[in-house]
Parts: structure tokens; sequence; C-alpha cells
């Protein structure tokens, strides 16, 4: 028979703000973000880190915040969602690229894609469709097909390259 | 699907670690990664009483060259360090391919090598280069340290060597073969999908005056049976003969008829031995594609 | 100001989604919040002997748990509303004596969290006698097949025989008869977010507020209160952010029905969010259908008549509220299509085996499509004749329309089939292709080539198949203090961009920007009426046509009163950017806030013949239209691996003019993708047993950006004096998908005689079929 085990602290940073929840060591990182911390942006498609809506920035880089428990970062740095633009509301060029491009249709994989598509941008270069694509291809869409989201992002490079020259 | 409760270990040392899996009994997992422990654990399909987190074990980080060569890959290395590794570039690029063909870059940032090797999925990559390159497990307990080569670590599907209070630590790769190419091939349903079939190749040349002839040969097969297989059948026609098509097919038809396929929802059995045979041809030949000109 | 509708304007909804903002049903809280978890059937064919719930209501955090008999006691059971001939035994949302498919919810645990609810539902204990299951509809009609229903005497639910022209004279006529039968698998709809709801209770005001995720608001709302006997004034349906549906979240949900059965009786707020397991055991499945043909034709093509016998396999329970037989009799109605098909009998049977329900999925009558797509394939490679020919020599001619449909009821006009099979043959460059792939074959190379024509209601209120309950669409329109526009419409959008494609018209209508008009949905206490919500291709003509009537009758009120203030002829005026202006009097202005600062404060100052209210509502109704296209694929088959790629997708398109083009590529490349997945990917796989077997996305494989190639779109658009000249397009890429893929993959397997004569095409199928694996 199952029980519950005790609580544990975690501390951790997020979105630039250092946290410090007390929950089952069984949380997820998703969980906690989504139920302790309110922050609702980043989605639940699977919890067996196929889907990839859960996507969030740990120290920079996506991961799938539904495959670990929180327990397991410890003074780690999750930038969510709500994270990627910037503190005075700029949106990120990823997702001025996805505004533009209309990517989206029912948004349940946008916050997922945004993650993912600021990275992407971020990292620079002149990645040609098929390697966007294949970076892409670690999240589902089940509306759009795709081309949309891709559109998106060469529209986030393209944005982040003018802002550059700016 | 939330996970079953359990009580948690974060030990900050490979001492403590060790200390602590000699102490909780059977009901345990080692969780480093977690990319393949955590969804099991959302489904419940896997619910140990206690996980032990050695994801504070700095030391277990990392690869390193040997003077003689050998190739130390710490078992927390994760499959986007391995792929990106120059060291392991330089000495085993089909280990750097194979951790490319892991899922997705979300999933190659947290995986790490020893977890993945403790799964011990059949459709899994890495086991299978542990498996061609004679690579050997190193595990730790309160009774020990044991070096353990990979065809003795993996014993079937998602079971291996690993006894419930020993911590995988480091895998051993010895040096490579300098004058040798290498393949590698996998076919999936999806691109990042574990492989419905996959095969790797390393091929030595030996020269003679103006010819060149195999000097060994080894090929592994994965996805196909509950381990990666070498086939051992295979790779003993292979020394001293001339590489090309007609060997290719020979050998290949040697590695299918040694390997029992299984069936499931994503490919019959006929389809696991047909396809075998095809990668088995295609690795080979790309191997000796690869011998340094 | 120019024109917004028509562009690729920066939708509404973005902002938010692409910052988090989103509210879909997971995303919402309440104090005091409970989580609902079920205990489902491991077996696919039970009795239930015995449920101990005392060890799970002794746990932790735990706070009731409910039984089949519980809700048996205190509510109306899910019920069709009663159809000659059908077949509709009554069930409650968690099962009470027996369950019938493998997952079925049997016992709801209501707990403080989730993960405290999941460990209450490991701790009931069922004692479950297992019985005979039967998973093929076939079997399921055979004497002597294990009964689901032991009431019902049988598992046939339904029989229908229904004759068209004269078929025995056509097949007289025939120089030969091509029978074939054709299996469609079955999948689901699976979109990113699953079933889920909030439902909450207040024991004060006797009121329930149920937020869901859904496509049809006011459905839902009918149902909560009929099942769970509460009036229906005191029923609020709140559906946010909902996160794809196609079809999967219209009808009754026995979870949902459940939670808000606890939060009544507990007098709390529930939730349930069907986890990823959850959804694909049992969220719903759909177009499992085997479909014998018989086709009549000359030799040279000519296509005289078809005998179609369709067998539908609805799983375990009806969905509920509308019938499944909705959508063989969509199927029978569309099957002709836009060919000359006047000799046609149809028969279909709905049988019920021990599997998961069957839903509608986007274009659910998708099998006509693809069995006839697929049969003039077969009849024109049987006569060695060209297959864009043998449609060129089947469709309509213009000169021919309008003509009635087939079946009767609906009009064919002005349709374009052939235009759009003219376009895709055009695109992909036919002639050429076809010598590419003579070369490539040289090379142990397949390459080949499909094509699908289809028609899609679009909408089409009249049908003939005795559901004609979507006519019309009601919308309200209120011009606000300030003078902005707020539109009421009764769509449920779940991905379509109504938030952006009604204000498009509608600011264009009231002359306004498009900031400042603003569309409210899915709240039933404010949204217009409706018994289906967002779906069946409808809100292009229904939605646009509702909301611009409402926003005409405003806009009209508005210049009359603005013409008594300014001294001007009502119709001299016209609104550009919020400002009235005379086109007779360059100095004659007025802004719109004004004129409705007027009417709602100062109304007793104007004419006591004015209408003085600025909210008014509207209902539309239109005799529809359809929208049409030919779906054209290139595909290069790998006969080492059996894996398929996608060279080229073509879909030449009409689907009037578009209110957003980006909206509108987005539906027909989702669809297509949809139909990629179903042939290549898809599975609701079930052993002999049935136990279904793809429990996960790693078991059930959605389509990656790298399995969907970029589809080129051409789109065809006619001038027309219709005021409401948009189409709906949401479901037919999804309808010519399955149809171009199989056509191209038989195409490109002819030289090993592969015949494909199924749907779903997963590599080691591809390598039986061509003969190279047993």
């Amino acid at each position: 028979m199952a029980l519950m085990t005790a609580e544990i602290e975690i501390a951790f940073t997020v979105n630039g703000i250092p946290r410090v929840v007390r929950v089952e060591p069984r949380r997820t990182l998703a969980d906690v973000l989504r139920n302790d911390l309110e922050l609702t942006g980043t989605k639940l498609g699977c919890e067996h880190g196929v889907c990839g809506a859960c996507a969030v920035l740990l120290d920079g880089e996506p991961i799938r915040s539904c495959l670990l428990f929180a327990a397991q970062i410890p003074g780690r740095a999750v930038t969510t969602v709500e994270g990627i633009a910037a503190p005075d509301g700029e949106l990120h060029p990823v997702q001025e690229g996805f505004w533009e491009s209309t990517s989206f249709q029912c948004g349940f994989c946008a916050a997922g894609f945004t993650v993912v598509g600021a990275a992407l941008v971020d990292r620079g270069g002149e990645p040609t469709d098929e390697e966007i694509r294949h970076v892409l291809s670690g999240n589902l869409c089940r509306c759009t097909g795709y081309a949309s989201i891709v559109e998106g992002v060469r529209a986030g490079l393209r944005i982040a390259a003018e802002r550059a020259d700016a | 699907m939330k996970a079953a409760p359990f009580t948690y270990h974060r030990p900050g040392s490979l001492d403590d670690a060790v200390d602590l899996l000699g102490s909780l009994g059977t009901e345990v997992k080692v969780i480093s990664g977690g990319q393949s422990l955590v969804p099991l654990m959302n489904l419940r399909a896997v619910r140990p009483e206690h996980l032990v987190d050695v994801g504070a074990l700095d030391a277990l980080h990392g690869v390193s060259r040997r003077d003689d060569g050998t190739i130390v890959i710490g078992a927390l290395t994760t499959y986007r360090e391995v792929e990106l590794s120059e060291t392991i570039a330089a000495a085993c690029p089909v280990l750097a391919e194979a951790a490319r063909w892991i899922g997705h870059e979300p999933i190659r940032t947290r995986g790490t090598v020893g977890g993945n090797l403790a799964h011990a999925d059949p459709a899994a990559e890495l086991p299978a280069i542990m498996v061609l390159l004679d690579a050997e497990i190193v595990a730790v307990s309160s009774r020990g340290t044991r070096v353990v080569p990979a065809t003795a670590f993996l014993l079937s599907f998602f079971t291996t060597a690993l006894e419930p209070d020993e911590i995988l630590t480091e895998i051993r790769i010895p040096p490579p073969a300098s004058d040798s190419g290498w393949g590698f091939a996998e076919v999936s349903r999806r691109p990042g999908d574990l492989a419905l079939v996959g095969a790797a190749a390393l091929v030595e040349r030996e020269t003679d005056g103006e010819e060149q002839r195999i000097g060994s040969a080894r090929v592994v097969t994965f996805g196909v049976s509950p381990t990666p297989t070498r086939a051992i059948a295979a790779e003993a026609l292979a020394a001293g003969r001339q590489p090309g098509s007609q060997l290719w097919n020979e050998m290949a038809a040697a590695a299918v008829s040694d390997l029992e396929p299984f069936g499931d929802l994503h490919a019959s059995a006929a389809y696991r031995a047909h396809v075998a045979r095809a990668l088995v041809a295609r690795v080979l030949a790309e191997a000796v594609g690869r011998w340094p000109s | 100001m120019t024109d917004v509708t028509g562009t690729r304007v920066k939708r509404a909804e973005d902002h938010r989604l692409v910052t988090g903002r989103s509210r879909f049903a997971d995303d919402v809280t309440m104090p005091n919040l409970l989580h609902a978890a079920f205990v489902r059937s491991p077996y696919a064919h039970a009795r239930i002997d015995a449920i101990d719930t005392a060890p799970a209501l002794a746990m932790p955090g735990v706070e009731a748990v409910f039984t089949g008999a519980d809700l048996a006691a205190a509510m109306e059971p899910l019920v069709l509303q009663p159809v000659e001939g059908l077949l509709a035994p009554a069930f409650y949302p968690l099962a009470t004596d027996r369950a019938r498919f493998h997952g079925e919810p049997i016992v709801m645990v209501i707990a403080s969290s989730r993960a405290a609810a999941e460990d209450a539902a490991e701790a009931v204990v069922m004692e479950l006698e297992p019985l005979p299951t039967v998973v093929d509809a076939e079997e399921a009609i055979a004497p002597d097949a294990p009964l689901l229903f032991a009431e019902c005497g049988t598992n046939e639910m339904y029989r229908n025989v229904s004759t068209y022209g004269d078929t025995a004279a056509a097949f007289a006529k025939a120089d030969r008869v091509i029978t074939e039968r054709f299996v469609q698998h079955r999948y689901a709809q699976q979109p990113l977010e699953a079933h889920g709801c909030v439902s909450t209770f207040d024991p004060s005001s006797g009121e329930l507020t149920h937020q869901s995720s859904h496509q049809g608001p006011h459905m839902l709302r009918l149902g909560l209160s009929f099942l769970l006997r509460l009036p229906l004034h005191n029923v609020r349906v709140l559906c946010g952010d909902v996160g794809g549906s196609f079809g999967s979240k219209g009808h009754w949900q026995r979870e949902e029905i459940a939670a808000a059965f606890a939060a009544i009786h507990l007098g709390r707020s529930v939730k349930w969010i069907a986890d990823r397991s959850e959804s694909l055991h049992a969220g719903g499945q759909t177009r499992e259908e085997t479909v014998d043909v018989e086709a009549a034709v000359l030799d040279d093509g000519t296509l005289l008549g078809l005998r179609v016998k369709l067998s539908l396999d609805q799983g375990a329970y009806a969905c509920v509220p509308y019938p499944t037989i909705v959508f063989p009799l969509l199927a029978r109605a569309l099957m002709p299509s836009a060919y000359r098909i006047t000799d046609f009998d149809f028969e279909f049977v709905v049988a019920c085996t021990n599997k998961a329900p069957y839903l509608a999925y986007r274009g659910p009558w998708e099998i006509e499509t693809w069995v006839r797509e697929r049969t003039l394939d077969v009849i024109a490679a049987t006569l060695g004749i060209d297959p864009v020919e043998i449609r060129r020599k089947n469709l309509w001619d213009d000169s021919e329309l309008p003509r009635p449909l087939t079946t009767g009821a609906a009009t064919l006009r002005d349709l374009t089939v052939r235009e759009c099979l003219d376009e895709a043959v055009a695109a992909v460059g036919y002639e050429a292709f076809r010598d590419e792939q003579a070369a490539a074959r040289e090379n142990g190379r397949y390459l080949g080539i499909g094509f699908s024509c289809f028609i899609e209601p679009a909408p089409q209120p009249i049908f003939g198949i005795g559901f004609d309950f979507v006519r019309t669409e009601t919308a309200s329109a209120q011009l606000e203090p300030d003078g902005s526009l707020t539109i009421f419409t009764s769509q449920a959008p779940h991905g379509q961009g109504h938030e952006t494609t009604i204000a498009q018209v509608c600011a264009d209508r009231i002359g306004l920007p498009m900031d400042k008009v603003r569309v409210v949905h899915g709240d039933t206490r404010l949204s217009p009426f409706t018994n289906l919500g967002t779906g069946a291709s409808r809100a292009a003509t229904m939605a646009t046509g509702a909301a611009l009537g409402a926003t005409q009758i405003i806009k009209d009120r508005v210049l009359r009163i603005a013409g008594h203030l300014l001294g001007c002829d009502p119709d001299d005026l016209v609104i550009e950017n919020g400002i009235v202006r005379s086109s007779a009097n360059a100095e004659a202005q007025i802004p719109l806030m004004h004129v409705a600062l007027v009417a709602y404060t100062t109304p007793f100052t104007l004419p006591d013949d004015f209408e003085t209210g600025l909210r008014t509502t509207y209902t539309f109704d239109h005799e529809g239209g359809w929208a049409q296209a030919c779906h054209c694929c290139v595909v290069d088959v790998d006969i080492a691996t059996g894996k398929v790629a996608i060279e080229r997708y073509i879909v030449a398109e009409n689907c009037g003019k578009p209110i957003h083009p980006a909206i509108v590529d987005g539906q027909i490349t989702g669809g297509v993708a949809q139909g990629i997945g179903a042939v290549l990917l898809e599975r609701s796989a079930y052993d002999g047993d049935g136990q279904y077997l793809a429990g996960t996305f790693m078991d059930y494989l959605l389509p990656t950006a790298l399995d969907v190639p970029f589809v080129e779109i051409v789109h065809i658009v006619h001038e027309t004096d219709d005021p409401i000249p948009w189409r709906g397009v949401g479901e037919g890429g999804g309808i010519g998908s399955p149809a171009a893929l199989t056509n191209a993959i038989e195409d490109a397997l002819r030289p090993f005689g592969a015949a494909v004569r199924e749907q779903h095409l997963p590599p080691f199928r591809i390598l039986e079929l061509a003969g190279v694996i047993e």
C-alpha cells in the first residue's frame, strides 16, 4: 500500500527568482512549477517524456520537466515559458516570430515550442529547414502539421538578427 | 500519472552512496538522468521504496583518455556530452554517432551513459556499442569493485548483472585499433525513437603490400534480440578476406541465422530478421568506406 | 483604413499562448480543490462481483469514493434519444454490473491531490470475473458471439439498407464487376490536451459551474442538467482555452460527468484531468470500419454503379448524446461525391465490441473518400487506365450541375473538383513524374503517386440523414459605451482562431480596428445556444454570417443615431477607424464612442421611434456550400526497410474566400498530418483478448516535424456575390489524405503486385505487401 512520504525542502531558481518549496519528493519539476509555484505556462501532455509540452530550460538547456523530480535540481536555474520574454514584457524573437507567422492553432504545444524555439534561436547560426525540423521533432503538435512552426522559428531567427543589427 | 511514493536520498559522495545502497535492501533504485526511469515511475510500472539520486556525485562525470589509450567514461556523463566529446570522436567515433540517435536533445541533455546501460533496453544504442567495443562496466558496492565485460553485464530484456546494492561508476573502452573504420545504422518508426533494428560494425584493415584485406571485423545487432548480439559466426568469416558485397552478404546471413528475433506491435520477427540482415551488410560496407586513406 | 478580412493578421489568441498565460482546464484552480482518479477495468469484459472501497477511504487525503451503484442511485443514465431500430442500452459513467472494455472506469476516488487519489485507487479491491470477449465487428454479429448487453440479445446495434437509382440495371450493363474489401483500422483523435474539467458545486446557490476542455459547451450544459438532475438555469459551462479536440470532445465524457456528480454530492470543486494513458485507453477512438465494395464498370473506365456494405465497430458503448450512426449516414450521403454515381446501394451495420467507444474524428465520414478513391485506383489499374483520366471520366461536368446528391436532400452546386484535379496534376508535374518513376524503377527505387478528390460539406445543414439540428447559427453583438464592439459567438474554438477570424470580419463591417473588437466564447451564460458547438466545418460560413448579421443591426442603429446627431442622412454615413463621417459633408463627423454614450446615457434625447439598445442577437440561416480539394502525394518507398518517405504533398483546394490565409493553410496542413499519422504511424491496437496495447506515446505514435512534409497548397478562389463567401475547411485535410497516401504507396509497389486494401501501413506491412517478407 502506497503511503505518502515526508516532504523535503528544495531550493532552486525559477525565471531568475530564488524559490524554496516543501513537497513530497515524488513531485516532478513540472508539477512543482505548475502547482506549487503557480506557473501554469508549462503544460503536461504525456508525463512520459515524448510530447515535449513540458519543456523548460535547465541552466539554459531545454529539458523535459516531467522527467525529473524537483528534488534532483537543488541550486539549479530553471527558465519556464513565462521567463522567455524580457522582464519588461518585450517578446523574445521566437515569440514574435510565432505570432507573426500564425504558428499555432490550439496553442497547447506553444509553451514547449517557445522554450525549445528560444534556445534554438539564441544558438544562432543559419540552420536549414531540415535542421530546424530536426530540433523541433522532439515536440509534438497535433494541430498544425509543423510548417507554420518552422516558419515561426525562421521568423524568430530573422527578428533576432534584425535586433542585433539595430 | 503520478509516481508512487518513495523515500529520497541524495548522497554527497560515492562512499555515502555505496553505504546507502548497502543498507536499504532490495526495493531501491538508483536515479541519474531519469530519462528511462521516470517514465516508468510515472506509469507506476516501477515503484521503488527508496530512490538514490547519484546526481551530486561529480566524480562520476566526464570523459578521459588513459595513457594506454583506454577511454574512461564516467557513469554520469550525459548522451549529449558523449555526442560532443572530442576524446570520443577521436578514439571511438561510432560511440558519438550512436549517441546522436538517442531520442531528442532534451533527452540527451539529461540522460546518462550509466543509466542507459543499467536500463538495458534491447533497442537502445549505447549497450550495443559497448558490446561492439568490448567495453568493461565498473560497479562498486560495499563488497568492493567489480569489472564486468559488457557482454556479461547485459543479461536480457531490461536485466543486467548489476546487484541492487551496486552503483555503476564508469565504463572503460579498450584502446581502438588504429587502422579501422566504423559503421552504424538504425531503423526506427520515427527519428529519435528506439530502434526497430540496428547494427554497428568495426572493421580493422590488414595491408599486405598493395592489397587491403580485413584484419578482423566486429558486428553487433540490436533491437532484434533480448540483448545486443555480437555476430560471432559472421565475424569468423571475415578474417583475411577481401572486402566486398559478396562477403557482406555471407556475413549478414550468418549474423541473422544466430538471432532469435522477437515481434511486437511495431515490427514482426520476420521484419527484424530481414532488416537486420540488410543493416549488417550496410554497416560493414560503411566501415570499410571509412578506412583511413 | 484597409480591410483586414482576407489578410494574415496576427491572431488575437497568440500572445497569451506564447507567453504561458494560456488557461487550459488543468491550469484552472479553485479553493480547496479536490482531484479525481479512476479505478479502471483491467479486463476487456468482466462481471463486477464485488467492490471494497474501505481500504481506499482509509488512505490519507481521501475525501470520498464512488461506485457505479452510487451514481445509479442518484442520476439519470447516459442514454441516447430514441432512434428507430437503434439499440442503445443505457449505462452510467461508472460501470455497474459489468465492465465492457479495457480501461472502463469502475470506481472514482476523490482526494486532496491527484497523487493521493491514485494511491488510494490502488487500494480499492474489486472482484472481477473475466468474461469471453469479442474484438471484431464481424465476429460480434455472428451467432454465438459473446453478448455485451444481455438485454439486447445481440451485438448488432443497427442495420440499414438503402438503395438509390437502379443498381441491378447498372450491374447488368457492366463489362466487369470489381469486388474489394477495404479495412480501415482503429486509431484515435489524441489532441495534445486530453479531456479534463474542473467542476464546482456551490451548495448555497445550488449552482454547478463546470469548466471543461470541450467543443460544445451548450451540449455539455444540457447533459449535466439532465443527467445530474439540476435545473438548467443552475448549470453553467465554461470553456477557456481548449487544446484541440478533432471531435473527441463533442459528447458527454463519462469521467467528466462523474466528476461533476462528485462535486455536487460533496459541495466542492473537483478536478479531473485525463492523463495520457487514460486518454489512450478510454478517451475515445475512431475510424474502425470495414467496407465491401462492388463496382460495376465498363472497360473504358466508366463507373456505372456501386454496391457498398459498411461495418462500423463502435466499441462497447455508444457515443452520447448523438448516435454513432450519424457517421455512416454521412458516409452514405457523401460516397458518390462529385462523381457520376447515381445507381448506388449502401448497407451498413454498427456492431458493439469490447473496445473503447468510437467517437467522431475530423470528417467522421472519411471512409467514403478512402474507399471510393482507392476503388477508382483499383479500377484504373485493372483496366490499364491512368488514374487521373479515370477521375476526369467520372466526375460530373459543370454543365451537369446543379443537381441533387444521389442520396438526396442536398444539392451539388458550384463545384470545382475538376479544377482542383487539374491544378494538382499541373503542380506535381505529372507527365514528368511518370518518366522519373520509370527511370527510378530501373535503379531499384520505388516512387509512387496518388490522388484523391473529395467534396466536403462546409457547411451542409440539410442532409436528409435525419439530424438536421444545426441549420442556423445565432450570435450577439454589443457596442460598448467606449465605442468598442463585443461579439458573443456560440462557437467553442479549440484551434480554429475564431477570436481572430470573427473579429476580422466584424471589424471591417463596423469600421473599427481589429483590436477594438473582442470575441467572447465558451461561457454558456454569455454565448448564444447551439446544440453542436464548433465542428462540422460550419464556422466560416455560419458563425461569421451570424456575427455579421448582429453587427449590421448595431451598425444600422448607430448610423441612424449618428445621422440624427450630425443632422445628416444616415445613408451618407460611413464608419472608418471608429469615426462616423459623412461622405457628403467632410466636416460632419462624430466618434463612435460619442454615439454609444448618447445611446447608453441619454437615450431619451433621441426620437421615440429610434432603437437605442446597442446589444442585439441575430440568427443566421444559409443554404451552405461545399468545399473541395484534390490531394496529390508522391512517395519513395524504401524496399529494404519498408519506410515511406513523402517526397511531395500537394493540396489544390477551394473553400471559398479565406478569412485568414494562414489559418486556412494551417487547417489543411494539420489535417494532412493526421492522415499521414493514420497510415504510417497510428493504431489503437488491441490483442485478441481485448487488451489495449498502445497505452503510451511510445506505442501510439504521433507524427513529428520530420514525419510531415511541407504541404504545398494551391488555392482556387472564384469571385462570388454571396455576402458570406467563406466556407469551412477544417476537416478536408484529414479526409483526403489517407486516400492520396495509400494510393501513392500502392502505385510505388506496383512492380511487386502489392494490393493495398488496408489503411495502416507500418514498415513491416509494406514489406509483407511487397512480398519481401512473410
